[in-house]
């Protein structure tokens, strides 16, 4: 409201929509450049994507002619694309089930009192700020028989008689590959979680001590409850971005051994770049983000309730 | 800035089809040089040899960018689609045919016979790039597979190095013992199986993937003869051999933990671990029981010239003219020392070669690998003809895939060949 | 509430497998990258280094265009930090502090983006940015990371933005300031912790980006970390002590960063995801 005015009530009111237009105008103002930033990198592309889906481009650079509906019907057709899109499927959940259980497990042990703990609780996530790059280069280096720290480990501790190929057959590679992921990303889920769990009033617990609840069933009971609406909207968020994962799966497996670890978006790019079929790929990018975009708009109901304000 | 205006005064050139060169031809022609060659030391060595050229060629200003062999079949093509092309591209055969289907290659067909009439070209170098009425880039370098081992390991086995394939698998069996892996094979999807599952092959009789028509005929008994045999030889090999990529078989070889590999060269890494170069055996791979005599996959790798202003063109006709040159070819090959072969008769004499000290520590075996590889040969550019398709056949690793398929999903060498056959037709299809 | 020595010792063994699995890895990796070649590459892998040599790091920083990467991706990274944070603050404030119309969609609209598979991209932006010459600059890689850190960026401010009430902002406003005022000097030192995290956030994604970066740029000299340690390590042949001395250092500055502001960013991560 304006400061005490001595003008008559229309005026006044006169003033307030203006400045109330005013600032409806700078509101656009400030979000125009982050839109436009967006639109610009986004949208078009995705645009583009969609021209490129009804021609049948190969190579970059080549023309392409109008084909209509063709590559769409082609793509769906096709067991390649979705088996892909099933590995994706296994991904995602894969990564979200460990991921979860090792976040939840790590805050819980974080949530603890212990010395060291404000160090442990900034250091633990230092798996994740260091570049993909280097985490394949750690575990390709160490899942290697020649000289890699893994098998020789496993071999010590008495878990398996002779080295094992981690790369070497589907479900072994996958397998590893989701652990490795979610090695990066575990500890920054555990933050988040963290302070779900220090958000819960101790007074709860203790009254829950009180009435003779033993550990377990303060977890089971209470944590469990009162912590699940943060997990349901952590595995929104990582569920959309572990899908987009490229770099991991292909800068360790190429998307093998024998295609057991083509997600998605691996398929895509190799279908652009080795293929040499850019309009199939296109066609899987927009179908992919039709997919994603579906998941994302139910998801976002959670993530930007219809009520403003804290 | 000044590297953008640059280019954007190259561009201009460029699409006034070089009309202003004559009145350019005051400043210096610059050219940038992509290659594959990102190892620093390899970097180290181009930019030499570069610094020499630009001083003894005032008028012209020679660049390099290396790039990964895993980038640049996808940014070459979006390169040349922008309008940012390189002026000089180093390729391997396949590759090239790739570029060539964008319809911005020049033939240099004169140029080789310049340089031939000079140096000399072995043969089997020139001949992936001889197709379609031209020759679409000079060879440069090369490499071929070859089997290495040491030869105390073989001898406290009581096992001859290996010539025929029943031989070799003898061998295998005989060396595995003791945490150590008789011989290391890959069956990753990747280029470097490629290149096993072809020389095994290629010992089978089943060098040819294409009729003269065109049509695919990867599926024949010697190619299921191949397939059969390699599985049978992998279950010598290490456990994590469906990840290997070179470095990974370079590796299992160095740590002892792998009897004998096959690899373009093991001399560097090996001296490096320490090893004594007369316990360094070397040998061609071994063909089947059937046959006489051994080949071997070879690359001839090559310089393309994507320049199309006429200045520019002549820059880098000189540049490579150069790079041949006896006293600077031999420099140019020790890039990296014992795997870099030559590819003209004069250079496998020239003194700049034999003079790098690894190469002169490890003559024998070098000379050994030059002999190699005058058998070499390398798929899809065997026959009179060179198909397009043999690009797609290539980046997808369709032979790698066909490989997992036997040693990964235990299917069938006749099932896997029969799908693999399906596959490189369906790469075919445009 | 006191812990049983049972809980103890589960609590003990639980922080020691943590500290294994996260930072054993680590010092595997760091601890190589000074071992001679031949210790490296051995069938008994040691856990001390036996052998100690500076070769690797020698070559890496001397004969590598290693430091140039190092170089591009800093200044790349803190460009894209700085944009991100300052687009997401401004679209923040106006999203979660203001009204206008179309607020909810255009919110929902931003964190859509979120779902972008980044490969549906790859190729026309490609394209994009050779129309307009960036092929083969930093701005390009800028516009690339900003792109895909700003819509987490401003789900993350919302938090803070919203943490504190409406009277803050009316008080400055009978003072007779106005809403940009409000922001810069009222606002924004009330969310510095927010401010920090997006910062860390935006720094982290853009000094592990490889994709974009692979193709978009082409020339040595302005190539970024990721990739260029990807092209140093060989093709042919793996240097492996080179490899491991360039993961190591390319571990060490984010390292350090976060040895400053690490704590914010972790306090202002935990306060973002529970509101």
């Amino acid at each position: 409201m304006s400061a005490v005015s001595k003008d008559a009530p229309a005026v006044v009111a006169h003033r307030v929509r203006r400045r109330v237009f005013r600032e409806q105008l700078l509101a656009y103002g400030l979000v125009a450049p982050l839109l436009l930033w967006l639109g610009a990198s986004l949208l078009y592309p995705l645009a583009e994507a969609l021209v490129l889906s009804v021609q049948d481009v190969g190579i970059i650079g080549t023309r392409g002619h109008f084909v209509g509906l063709a590559n769409y019907a082609r793509i769906l057709g096709d067991a390649g694309f979705w088996l892909s899109l099933v590995r994706s499927v296994v991904w995602i959940v894969g990564n979200a089930v460990v991921q979860t259980v090792l976040a939840l497990a790590t805050a819980l042990l974080l949530a603890e009192e212990f010395p060291g703990v404000h160090v442990a609780r900034v250091w633990v996530i230092v798996t994740w700020i260091v570049p993909t790059i280097v985490v394949v280069i750690i575990w390709r280096w160490l899942l290697s028989t020649s000289g890699g720290m893994i098998n020789p480990l496993l071999m010590q501790l008495g878990l398996i008689s002779r080295p094992i190929g981690f790369f070497s057959s589907g479900p072994m590679s996958m397998t590893a590959l989701i652990l490795i992921n979610s090695w990066r990303w575990f500890p920054f889920v555990a933050i988040m979680f963290l302070s779900g769990l220090q958000n819960i009033p101790l007074d709860v617990y203790e009254a829950a001590a009180v009435d003779g609840a033993g550990g377990l069933q303060r977890l089971t009971r209470i944590t469990w409850p009162l912590l699940a609406p943060t997990v349901f909207v952590l595995t929104i968020i990582g569920t959309l971005l572990s899908f987009n994962v490229f770099d991991v799966v292909w800068l360790l497996t190429g998307g093998g051994p024998s295609d057991a670890t083509t997600t998605l978006p691996v398929l895509i790019y190799r279908t652009a770049f080795k293929a040499y079929r850019l309009s199939e790929a296109a066609t899987m990018s927009v179908v992919a983000t039709v997919l994603l975009m579906g998941f994302a708009l139910l998801a976002i109901r959670q993530l930007a309730p219809k009520s403003q304000g804290a | 800035m000044l590297r953008r205006s640059l280019l954007t005064t190259a561009l201009a050139l460029t699409a006034t089809g070089g009309l202003t060169g004559g009145a350019r031809a005051a400043a210096p022609v610059t050219i940038t040089l992509w290659h594959m060659e990102q190892p620093p030391h390899r970097v180290q060595r181009v930019q030499e040899l570069l610094d020499a050229f630009n001083k003894a060629n005032p008028d012209i200003v020679a660049r390099q960018e290396p790039q990964s062999w895993g980038d640049v079949y996808a940014k070459a093509p979006a390169a040349i689609a922008a309008g940012n092309a390189p002026d000089i591209l180093f390729a391997i055969p396949d590759f090239t045919t790739v570029i060539k289907q964008l319809g911005t290659l020049a033939p240099v067909q004169d140029l080789v016979a310049e340089l031939d009439a000079k140096h000399k070209f072995i043969p089997a170098a020139v001949k992936p790039y001889s197709y379609d009425g031209g020759v679409w880039a000079v060879p440069l370098y090369n490499m071929a597979l070859s089997l290495w081992y040491r030869k105390s390991v073989l001898q406290a086995a009581g096992v001859a190095a290996p010539q025929t394939w029943s031989q070799w698998q003898a061998a295998a069996k005989a060396l595995t013992k003791g945490g150590v892996y008789g011989m290391g094979l890959p069956a990753n999807k990747q280029l470097y199986t490629d290149q096993t599952v072809y020389a095994v092959m290629t010992n089978a009789g089943a060098s040819e993937l294409f009729n003269a028509d065109g049509s695919v005929c990867f599926d024949n008994p010697e190619s299921v003869a191949a397939f059969k045999f390699y599985k049978d030889l992998y279950q010598y090999t290490a456990p994590d051999a469906a990840s290997w990529t070179w470095g990974e078989a370079e590796a299992c070889f160095d740590s002892e933990s792998c009897a004998m590999v096959l690899q373009f060269t093991v001399i560097k890494s090996y001296d490096q671990q320490g090893g004594k170069p007369d316990d360094l055996g070397v040998i061609a791979v071994p063909h089947a029981d059937s046959r006489t005599a051994s080949n071997t996959i070879a690359y001839s790798n090559a310089a393309m010239i994507l320049a199309k202003d006429p200045a520019k063109q002549a820059a880098a006709r000189k540049l490579i003219t150069f790079l041949l040159e006896p006293e600077n070819y031999g420099r140019f090959l020790n890039m990296e020392p014992g795997l870099f072969l030559p590819v003209t008769q004069d250079g496998a004499k020239s003194a700049s070669f034999w003079g790098d000290p690894l190469t002169a520590k490890y003559r024998p075996q070098v000379e050994t690998m030059i002999a190699n590889s005058q058998f070499g040969m390398l798929f899809g550019f065997t026959g009179e003809k060179v198909f397009p398709s043999i690009g797609a056949i290539s980046a997808q690793n369709i032979l790698a895939e066909t490989l997992q398929k036997v040693v990964v999903d235990g299917q069938s060498p006749e099932a896997a060949v029969k799908a693999g056959q399906a596959r490189m037709q369906d790469a075919a299809r445009k | 509430m006191h812990r049983t020595r049972l809980g103890n010792l589960v609590v003990g063994g639980g922080l020691a497998l943590l500290a294994v699995i996260v930072l054993l890895p680590f010092w595997w990796v760091i601890s190589s990258s000074v071992k001679l070649p031949r210790e490296i590459l051995s069938r008994t892998p040691t856990m001390v280094p036996h052998s100690f040599t500076l070769q690797h790091f020698q070559k890496l920083l001397g004969s590598s265009d290693f430091p140039h990467y190092l170089l591009n991706s800093v200044t790349v990274s803190l460009v894209s930090m700085a944009i991100t944070v300052l687009l997401s603050v401004l679209a923040g404030y106006a999203f979660f502090r203001m009204r206008f119309a179309g607020q909810q969609m255009l919110y929902r609209a931003i964190l859509l983006a979120y779902a972008f598979p980044g490969i549906v991209v790859l190729v026309p932006l490609y394209g994009m940015m050779s129309a307009v010459g960036l092929i083969d600059t930093r701005t390009a890689l800028v516009v690339v990371n900003v792109t895909f850190a700003a819509p987490f960026a401003v789900w993350m401010m919302r938090a803070f933005l919203t943490s504190f009430p409406r009277e803050i902002e009316e008080a400055a406003r009978v003072d007779g300031a106005g809403p940009m005022r409000i922001l810069w000097q009222i606002i924004v030192p009330l969310i510095a912790p927010g401010i920090a995290s997006v910062a860390v956030f935006a720094l982290v994604a853009s000094w592990t980006e490889y994709l974009f970066a692979s193709v978009l740029i082409q020339s040595d000299a302005r190539r970024t970390i990721p990739v260029g340690l990807a092209g140093i390590i060989g093709q042919y042949q793996i240097d492996w002590g080179l490899m491991l001395a360039g993961a190591t250092l390319t571990i060490l500055p984010v390292v350090v960063v976060f040895a400053f502001i690490g704590r914010y960013f972790v306090a202002g991560l935990a306060e973002g995801a529970v509101k």
